[in-house]
């Protein structure tokens, strides 16, 4: 599990089939500080979170599939929360 | 999942007959430095990776892949897979913020 920041989305047309539909945002990792902290990673985004939005996501592939109703996806990250405070003081 | 960018095909003579049906590609990693257009060019400085592949990525291409043990997930027999293209991006932005600490 870790923390980012969402800085944009990718679009796709061919994917596995448990990508139709879903929102896939592109995330930079961050430290407690709020500090880039790793290259970007993707990760569907059930939840819709905004530009710049943090994030909590989860890289645990078997609750994603059970997200997306689906036993063979290989997907593995997944926004499931939202940061609206302060991360550290 | 990450995002990535083929840059050449791995050809085998013999595979485990459980990769019949995909082939193998070369994935530069695209970093953030690739995805902002300050590294023009296909190859980025993370180490370069081959996926398995049933989508049809052509060299030039953006995809996504995974790694780990759910790469061979959308398999029903076990094979020695670790990393997988799950999407042809047809299109994607990238935009940190502008006072990113980086």
């Amino acid at each position: 599990m870790l923390l980012a920041r969402v800085d944009g989305y990718a679009v796709s047309s061919i994917a596995h089939p448990s990508l139709k539909a879903q929102k896939i945002v592109l995330c930079t990792p961050i430290d407690e500080h709020g500090v880039d902290a790793g290259s970007p990673i993707a990760a569907l985004d059930p939840i819709g979170a905004g530009q710049h939005a943090r994030v909590y996501i989860t890289t645990d592939g078997s609750w994603t599939q059970n997200t997306v109703h689906d036993e063979t996806s290989p997907i593995r990250n997944q926004v499931i929360g939202l940061v609206d405070a302060p991360l550290s003081s | 999942m990450k995002l990535g960018k083929v840059i050449g095909n791995l050809t085998l003579s013999h595979a485990d007959s459980g990769f019949r049906g995909g082939r193998f590609i070369v994935v530069a990693p695209q970093g953030a430095k690739e995805l902002t257009g300050q590294n023009p060019g296909d190859h980025s400085d993370a180490w370069t990776l081959v996926t398995y592949d049933n989508l049809g990525a052509g060299v030039g291409d953006d995809i996504l892949y995974v790694e780990g043990a759910e790469a061979m997930q959308p398999f029903d027999h076990r094979i020695p897979l670790d990393a997988i293209s799950v999407a042809l991006v047809d299109s994607f932005k990238y935009q940190p913020p502008v006072a990113s600490h980086s």
